[in-house]
């Protein structure tokens, strides 16, 4: 600390000379809050492809399911290839389904138990492949400003010192180092204000999808649980 | 994911690339020379230290009083002036030589008799006797524009007192009943004028006019009234100005004594400078430091005894103003400037703190600012004690 870094007035101010100048905690905060930045996008970028794309295979899924396709034409068709959003609950459910009937269900009470519980399974794992990562963004969000004022009050205070020792309070003196510490808050805030609305807005539309999945669990537990009630009489029958 | 994370820094590498470029160093900030104000931190000294010299003379190197020309005659004055003593009162102009000569001029009689004639003679040469006029005549000579007018106004008495019979009814009268009364009477009507009741009775006959007392010679004020009324004004304006000659008036008396006082002021000291912008005196603007004070404040508050009753007591505040002389002693008696009210306990508060005061009395203060402690005033508060 004896030797400290005097901004001397005149330097350059460009955003870059800022960065170089500052001391190494600062550019240290600086360089974390960028790469905070970098990934807060990625996940901003990753999210909404990722969420118009689950929206559009539900639309595909609803479209096929309610067309009056055999159920089990559909699952053959499905279980093929690796399903997402709906289809892996209904793949789930029908999987589940044929296990138990294949073998002679004994009570329908205990096989709808059953399907219902795959169901909720895999509709969690699917809203956790959605909502995967905005905590990140929340996280961000509330602590970048907090880390680049971090940064800054570190600039300052050694900006502060470095004028007591220069013995000089010539406002040209105290800018240099007080710009480039209040560089690291601008860069937090550029981080955390994308993060703050990214996940505002990511976090409402898993919201919207996580309950159109859910409705459609609830929609063929119902169906399938018709179907028990149909055909076990049969098989007893039989 | 992927695909994402390299969105990403594609995105900010162009952003970073797009600041380095366009966030380069801001324009330096284009700030006008303004002239500085100078500003001048002028001591309060500088107002309370003044040297003596001459409020009304232009300013110079060093102040100096008005130059005086009487040689000095006293030793150790203070102010400059041109008095033989030295006071402080301010100088005061010397008066205009107005009725003051006038009235010193009473004791020679004779002279104003002879005066007269001289400035009598253009208008009624006739009458050497006239006393009225003889009396307006020593009026100063810078009022000669209404010396005319008294004089005019007596004429037509004497002119009466010549040709009794011929004039006209009514005016025999008047001057048959001015006639007796004048010889002395003149006097004693100027005399008189000056009391009240005696206009009043002059006033009076205006409304009505009394044909009958006229005949009569016997009561002589009743004749002296009308004679008055008949010529109020200028006979006033006559007066007027003789009773300021008036030997016999006691007033003119104690006046004439009183204007041979000449008006005094200013100190003796003299000077032969040329007058310089200055005060009336030199003021060191000495005062006592806060630690000197306290130090006089603990000599006082050593021998106070604080009043029993005054623990309570918020309004036992007492005022000594009292003065010392070089020697640190008082002089005169501490005097109660506020507080030592009606009731005993604050009777009782104020003669504590006179007491103190006259206990502690040689003080000892700095003799180089006995200016600044020559009087003191000492607040007594006990409520500051507990």
């Amino acid at each position: 600390m004896e030797n400290l870094p005097l901004a001397e007035p005149g330097v350059q101010l460009s955003v870059w000379a800022l960065f170089w100048q500052a001391g190494w905690v600062v550019k240290l905060v600086m360089i974390g809050l960028l790469f905070a930045s970098i990934w807060t996008w990625a996940i901003i970028v990753d999210k909404v492809l990722g969420f118009a794309r689950m929206r559009r295979s539900l639309d595909r899924f609803e479209q096929v399911f309610w067309s009056g396709q055999s159920l089990d034409e559909l699952y053959r068709t499905l279980s093929d290839r690796k399903p997402t959003g709906m289809g892996s609950i209904f793949v789930a459910a029908m999987r589940e389904w044929k296990k138990s009937f294949e073998k002679g269900a004994r009570s329908p009470i205990g096989l709808q138990n059953r399907i219902d519980k795959a169901m909720d399974l895999a509709l969690t794992r699917e809203m956790e492949r959605l909502e995967g990562r905005l905590g990140f963004l929340a996280t961000i969000g509330s602590a970048g400003p907090f880390i680049g004022l971090f940064g800054t009050v570190i600039g300052i205070m050694t900006s502060f010192q470095a004028i007591a020792g220069s013995k000089s309070t010539n406002l040209a003196v105290v800018a240099p180092g007080i710009a480039e510490a209040l560089l690291a808050t601008a860069i937090g805030l550029l981080a955390a204000i994308p993060a703050v609305i990214a996940y505002n807005k990511l976090s409402s539309d898993a919201g919207k999808l996580a309950v159109r999945m859910e409705g459609f669990a609830d929609e063929f537990s119902a169906i399938l649980s018709r179907q028990i009630d149909e055909k076990i009489p049969q098989q007893r029958a039989a | 994911m992927k695909a994402g994370l390299t969105t990403s820094v594609v995105l900010h590498a162009a952003v970073l690339g797009f600041g380095l470029l366009s966030l380069s160093a801001p324009a330096p900030l284009q700030v006008a020379d303004v002239e500085a104000l100078p500003v001048d931190i002028v001591p309060i000294e500088e107002m309370t230290q003044i040297q003596q010299g001459d409020k009304k003379a232009p300013m110079a190197e060093t102040p100096a009083p008005m130059p005086t020309k009487r040689p000095d005659i006293v030793a150790d004055a203070q102010k400059v002036g041109e008095n033989d003593i030295d006071t402080d009162n301010p100088p005061t102009p010397a008066d205009k030589p107005r009725p003051v000569k006038t009235a010193e001029a009473t004791a020679p009689a004779p002279k104003p008799v002879e005066k007269p004639k001289t400035e009598d003679t253009p208008k009624p040469p006739e009458e050497p006797k006239p006393v009225p006029a003889t009396e307006v005549a020593p009026v100063p000579a810078p009022r000669q524009e209404v010396k005319p007018e008294p004089v005019k106004e007596p004429e037509p008495k004497p002119e009466p007192v010549r040709q009794p019979e011929p004039k006209p009814a009514e005016k025999p009268q008047e001057t048959a009943a001015a006639e007796p009364v004048k010889p002395d009477a003149v006097a004693e009507a100027i005399a008189e004028e000056q009391e009240k009741p005696a206009e009043q009775v002059a006033q009076l006959p205006d409304s009505a006019p009394r044909p009958e007392a006229r005949p009569r010679p016997a009561p002589a004020e009743t004749a002296k009234a009308p004679e008055r009324k008949t010529s109020e004004k200028p006979v006033r304006e006559a007066s007027s100005r003789p009773q300021s000659e008036d030997t016999g008036s006691i007033e003119n008396q104690v006046e004439a004594l009183l204007n041979k006082e000449k008006s005094k002021g200013g100190g003796a000291k003299r000077s032969n400078q040329q007058a310089a912008l200055g005060g009336e005196r030199t003021t060191g603007g000495s005062k006592l430091s806060q630690s000197e004070m306290d130090a006089l404040r603990g000599q006082v508050q050593r021998c106070w005894n604080i009043p029993a009753g005054a623990m309570d007591g918020g309004n036992l505040r007492v005022s000594v103003k009292f003065k010392l002389d070089p020697s640190g002693a008082l002089e005169g008696s501490p005097e109660i400037i506020s507080g030592g009210g009606s009731s005993g306990v604050e009777r009782a508060a104020a003669e504590a703190a006179r007491r103190a005061v006259a206990r502690c009395s040689p003080y000892t203060l700095p003799a180089e600012k006995y200016e600044a402690w020559a009087d003191v005033i000492v607040n007594f508060d006990p409520s500051e004690m507990f």
